[in-house]
């Protein structure tokens, strides 16, 4: 299949501002690349620090690159001009209750990047948000409601409508499901599975909880401080790892991966 | 003898002359040295009802129960500032960020130290400064911090959170409790220091035999480090029982499903399949159904659960449903709820 | 998953009507705004309302105490001056000159104040710390004083105690502003506005400002009542209304020399001044207090 995300040689450092002279330089990422197909799923897991959050921004241009390149379906993206990415590369955010901006209604919220970014009338835009909250599983109505009538579950679904609301390409999560309870976490899976059949979307999962990596993903890449230890697909990465973070990793969550029932310790005396 | 005996506890909220039940009926009763999980996703109550055990819920919340027995003695006859100083004295509490519940302009030290009764110390006032000093040495030990002196130095901010939730647990050591209720104590923290905390809380359960009631919202989290587990959802009691009990042959459709959602379930599915979910959502405060709570998202509701079901027990298993799962034998014992 | 009830019997407020329902149901912010809102239409509509011309008076009513004392005149319900003219009218015209040029103050101190404040938060650096700075100058100089040396400049005049007053105020709004668009740009939704490509302009205007004016009508109010006094105090001690213009800090002044002998000239023109600082105050605590309370659902 070819190769709907290619990433080459991206880093990024930053500049120390403290002094006027002595400018220190950190480098939070090392020089990557990796590559990401359509209707796959790349994992990225890592301890804080280790860079996961900064290659989301950068990939979403948040933020601009040190270095290196980005090629969506064999074109290069430039760095700098907001409007070409947004519409192939989204993003879905942590905390759903700063990503809803709580004074203006859904139709509004997902209106502006149809008005920054299409040319379409206003009754086309109005369709074209229904059918989308509709493919999130909300109803056409919540269209009138302000953000925070609605409960977490729901925020994170309008978010995931506002990623695909411009048909985009790749979308990245980053750590969209920690906070979600764990029946709502598994309907939002199995929201997400069904619009990556659909729509033929990558997605880019950056998240802590392995027992959902190993499910939802199809290929694993760690980071430790910047570079890439250790990269492959989940299966194989995940039954035996090769590097030492990768174990320590894995060992913090291993009870849950384990397929024979666990030793249940008994505490009473 | 049980440590904890709640029946029936129902916590209402008065609102604007509505008063609406955010705890409806929850039982709950601990053995000593047992470590039971409650568990429950947003809304169940679960919090409520921990901060109704001990005390500090304010005006606007409404707490009836049946019966409310600590250690043998009954606590619904004492006078409210009586019980508070029982409870305060038995049962400690520690939060879920762990960072935010320290005070960040005093230095661990001072926090530890003035948490420490000076009933426990002897000796005259002269004496007192050094021994609650060596008094918080030996809580830091305890829980695990060797290098205690840069530790008492350092101001909350400087700490990681697993750190700050250690030190919330010396802190909640220092009045020597029976019970310790963990509210969600990992909730803030990597996952590779989630197992330090519960190994931390295991070793004291089984060196003091003190008690924990542990809350969560995973259930897959708690299996290894609890021995019995209540479930609860919407304010309901859903189901109680053995660990192994609950995990293994779940009655409730409720736990069946939060029991399918964790990751252990689904590692016999094929990758990028479908999980299995209960369709909706978790019911509002303001919307809340009738009867069973779970009503309207259940597979197995028919009429008969617009009316609140009563508590069946099978061998110490204990749920709350009409129509439950697998009854393997007849029920001992149904026990039914005060309507 | 749709949630099976639809909030057919609910309505959708918005955050702002939501601030308002709640400020509805304290009745002291009720009674604060029911006293504002009138003292506005007295502003202005006071010099058509009066019965009285305030600057011409009658010679033969000189010092006429208020409608209710035995020697008082109906016709005259608030009592005369020295110079025959009429209390009430006066107090009416007055409102116009002190509580209309106070909320006229504030409301280009919060303009200025505001577009600086927006300036700065969205720059960095030196260029943000010097907006920040720029007239804490003022800050440190009281207005009194600062209009002292105006006027040594300028001459005395109410428009130049204008001039004072706002150049006193407009620091609070930069801080404010700067704090809360600083704080506001840090979420995730503006995040999300930018990279759907938005202009900065745009994203001040639609996703931070309908956040933040909640914050910054709290302080208005704040700096509204600073203003009333500061504009009552410049004309109390003669360098702001001249001659005989009817502010009320300057009819204060005028009736102090004959207070014994007539004390309604003293303390009506203090009540008013009282009044106005009053309600706008708790129009203040009222914003504050629903703020609170609405953060808290």
């Amino acid at each position: 299949m070819p190769e709907l995300l290619e990433v080459k040689g991206l880093s990024k450092s930053y500049r120390h501002k403290n002094y006027w002279f002595n400018k220190k330089t950190t480098t939070v990422l090392t020089p990557i690349s990796f590559s990401v197909e359509a209707h796959q799923t790349l994992a990225v897991i890592g301890e804080t620090g280790s860079g996961k959050s900064t290659l989301a921004k950068l990939l979403v241009g948040a933020e601009p690159a040190s270095s290196g390149s980005i090629y969506l379906n064999g074109e290069a993206l430039k760095s700098t001009s907001y409007k070409q990415r947004c519409q192939h590369i989204r993003m879905i955010f942590q905390d759903s209750g700063t990503t809803l901006n709580p004074s203006l209604t859904i139709l509004q919220l997902l209106d502006e990047p149809l008005k920054l970014n299409t040319q379409f009338d206003e009754m086309k835009r109005k369709e074209l948000i229904r059918t989308t909250l509709q493919k999130v599983g909300l109803l056409g109505d919540h269209m009138n409601f302000y953000p925070h009538m609605f409960s977490g579950g729901q925020k994170q679904r309008i978010s995931l409508a506002r990623a695909i609301i411009l048909e985009p390409k790749v979308i990245i999560l980053d750590e969209a499901l920690a906070s979600l309870d764990p029946s709502l976490r598994s309907q939002m899976i199995n929201l997400l599975l069904g619009l990556q059949q659909q729509m033929g979307l990558a997605y880019i999962l950056i998240s802590h909880n392995l027992g959902i990596i190993r499910h939802f993903s199809d290929n694993i890449m760690v980071l430790s401080q910047g570079k890439v230890v250790e990269s492959g697909k989940t299966r194989d990465v995940m039954n035996s790892p090769q590097h030492k973070v990768t174990q320590k990793l894995l060992l913090s969550q291993s009870f849950q991966l384990k397929l024979k029932p666990k030793k249940n310790k008994r505490k009473k005396k | 003898m049980n440590l904890l005996d709640i029946r029936n506890l129902s916590i209402e909220l008065i609102h604007d002359d509505q008063s609406i039940l955010a705890v409806d009926k929850v039982s709950l009763s601990m053995k000593e040295g047992e470590v039971r999980g409650l568990v429950g996703e947003s809304g169940s109550g679960k919090s409520l009802l921990a901060q109704a055990l001990v005390g500090v819920l304010d005006d606007k919340w409404r707490v009836h129960a049946d019966r409310f027995h600590w250690r043998g003695i009954d606590l619904l006859r004492l006078s409210i500032e009586e019980r508070k100083v029982l409870l305060s004295r038995d049962i400690a509490m520690i939060f879920q960020e762990p960072m935010a519940c320290l005070d960040p302009t005093t230095s661990i030290g001072e926090q530890l130290t003035e948490a420490i009764d000076s009933g426990q110390l002897s000796g005259y006032f002269w004496q007192r400064k050094k021994q609650r000093h060596s008094a918080a040495i030996k809580l830091l030990h305890k829980v695990g911090i060797k290098d205690h002196n840069a530790c008492l130095r350092s101001y909350p901010h400087q700490l990681t959170e697993a750190f700050c939730q250690r030190v919330m647990i010396a802190i909640a050591l220092a009045g020597r409790p029976i019970l310790l209720i963990a509210d969600e104590p990992t909730a803030a923290m990597e996952t590779t220091n989630e197992g330090q905390i519960f190994r931390l809380l295991a070793s004291l359960n089984q060196l003091k035999n003190m008690s924990i009631l542990l809350i969560s919202h995973d259930i897959e989290n708690i299996t290894h480090w609890t021995n019995t587990i209540t479930v609860m959802y919407s304010g309901q009691f859903v189901e109680a029982g053995t660990t192994t009990q609950i995990f293994s042959k779940p009655l409730h459709p409720y736990t069946r499903a939060l029991v399918d959602s964790s990751p252990s379930a689904n590692l016999h599915l094929p990758a990028k399949s479908r999980l299995k979910t209960l369709p909706g959502s978790i019911p509002i405060l303001q919307h809340l159904p009738i009867g069973c709570r779970l009503g309207p998202r259940c597979p197995r509701a028919q009429q008969a659960c617009v009316k609140a079901p009563s508590v069946t027990d099978f061998h110490g298993h204990k749920v709350s449903c009409h129509f439950p799962l697998v009854p393997l034998s007849p029920p001992k014992k149904t026990i039914k709820a005060a309507c | 998953m749709a949630r099976d009830k639809i909030y057919l019997e609910e309505t959708f407020p918005s955050p702002f009507m939501q601030l308002w329902l709640i400020f509805r149901k304290t009745p002291v912010a009720m009674v604060g705004i029911n006293c504002f809102l009138f003292l506005i239409v007295l502003a202005v509509f006071g010099p058509l309302l009066a019965p009285h011309s305030p600057i011409d008076g009658q010679l033969d009513m000189l010092l006429l105490p208020p409608a209710w004392h035995i020697d008082g005149n109906v016709s005259y319900l608030l009592g005369t001056d020295e110079l025959g003219r009429d209390m009430l009218s006066r107090l009416m015209y007055g409102a116009s000159l002190t509580f209309g040029l106070s909320f006229i103050v504030v409301i280009i101190s919060l303009v200025i104040g505001v577009i600086i404040g927006s300036l700065s938060a969205l720059t960095s650096g030196i260029k943000s710390s010097f907006l920040n700075h720029f007239l804490d100058v003022t800050l440190s100089i009281p207005s009194l004083l600062l209009a002292i040396i105006i006027v040594a400049i300028l001459g005395p005049s109410i428009g130049n105690t204008l001039w004072a007053v706002v150049l006193v105020l407009i620091p609070q709004f930069i801080h404010i502003t700067r704090y809360a668009v600083k704080e506001e740009s840090r979420k995730d939704y503006v995040l999300a506005s930018r990279l759907d490509g938005a202009s900065p302009f745009r994203i001040l205007y639609y996703s931070i400002f309908p956040n933040i004016t909640d914050r910054i009508m709290g302080q208005a109010t704040l700096a509204q009542s600073a203003a009333i006094l500061d504009i009552a105090t410049l004309g109390f001690l003669g360098l702001g209304a001249q001659n005989s213009l009817p502010e009320w800090g300057a009819t204060l002044a005028h009736g102090l020399d004959l207070f014994y002998i007539a004390p309604w000239t003293v303390y009506l023109p203090g009540l008013a001044i009282l009044f106005a600082v009053v309600a706008t105050n708790l129009v203040g605590e009222g914003i504050r207090h629903a703020l609170k309370l609405r953060k808290e659902r």
